[in-house]
């Protein structure tokens, strides 16, 4: 196999929101590109936060598994 | 001549007598105002659509009843020639602007698969570079930003329109509103509008009273991840797209002449 890059793996560079208009546009990471209101940008942001805390968990738990 | 936009400077071409049997299989013009549907879906059809001038579209709709624009035509597409053997469309195909289109019936097409087998194959490449077409659109939208969606979408119509001679390579027309190009590109108008700026700042092309000028092709295209292939263009047209857009996609191998 080659060692072509793989689109479906976890991004590790993050996305850029910025203010037009009065709304939200996320861009990137890849092919994201969304335009938001600012209540839906905020939900959006304290779901990323929360999910980010959770994945953070899960990972420290997988890693401390593998040392047992 | 209808059809003189049909194939003009792709890889497979007419002869004379091939380009004379398909101008004679056309039983009629029609007009069409922009914004009028053209070819409904789910309609049952037995003729196909030459589009001679003007832009159209092709859109299907969403559960949610959102418009979503799959492609946009120039002269010389044969909008809906895969209609010749669905006998239905599964989209609607549109006026962009006004246009002017030549009606094949399908009983024609059959003479043709019966009596001029290379003529069938010349049209059946027609539908796979919509094939083509479709799968770079597909990525498009799947793995570009925004900025990189517009761009690669604006190297495309220069190239397809160099290709019929409707631009210079550095200036084409391009009547479409900044929602068409959020429908294309799966952006909202604000983005559009932003992205529009940010390509304006970049120098990279400007966007005024439907003319595009593009002020940096090679830049554009290494903005946009352009490589022209797709629109399987003959070679000297390939080059001069390269030309315009850097030559670090053109193909290197020539293609067969024959399918």
């Amino acid at each position: 196999m080659s060692d072509e890059p793989r689109f479906l793996k976890p991004c590790d560079a993050a996305g850029q929101a910025s203010a037009e208009d009065g709304v939200v546009i996320l861009d990137g990471p890849d092919g994201v590109a969304i335009t938001m209101t600012a209540d839906a940008a905020e939900q959006t942001a304290d779901s990323l936060r929360a999910a980010a805390r959770q994945a953070r968990a899960e990972a420290s738990r997988q890693r401390d598994g593998l040392r047992d | 001549m209808l059809t003189r936009n049909v194939l003009r400077n792709r890889t497979e071409d007419f002869t004379d007598e091939e380009r004379s049997v398909l101008e004679n299989a056309i039983e009629r013009t029609q007009t069409y105002a922009a914004g009028q549907t053209v070819v409904p879906q789910r309609r049952t059809l037995d003729t196909s659509t030459l589009l001679v001038q003007g832009l159209m579209t092709r859109h299907v709709h969403a559960a949610d009843g959102r418009r979503h624009l799959v492609a946009v035509h120039l002269p010389g597409d044969f909008v809906d020639l895969h209609a010749y053997v669905l006998k239905q469309l599964d989209h609607d195909v549109g006026a962009l602007t006004d246009v002017t289109v030549a009606v094949v019936p399908h009983r024609a097409l059959n003479d043709i698969q019966t009596r001029h087998p290379q003529l069938a194959r010349r049209l059946w490449f027609l539908t796979l570079l919509d094939a083509a077409m479709h799968r770079q659109w597909v990525m498009r939208l799947a793995s570009l930003n925004a900025l990189q969606r517009v761009a690669h979408f604006l190297c495309e119509m220069n190239a397809k329109l160099l290709a019929i001679g409707q631009s210079d390579g550095q200036r084409f027309p391009l009547p479409m509103t900044q929602a068409d190009i959020g429908e294309v590109c799966g952006l909202t108008n604000v983005h559009v509008s932003r992205v529009l700026r940010q390509l304006r700042e970049m120098d990279l092309c400007s966007w005024r009273a439907a003319q595009v000028v593009v002020h940096d092709p090679v830049q554009l295209a290494a903005t946009g991840l352009f490589a022209p292939d797709y629109l399987y263009l003959k070679p000297a047209m390939a080059l001069r797209v390269a030309g315009h857009m850097g030559d670090a996609h053109v193909r290197r191998t020539p293609l067969p002449q024959t399918l």
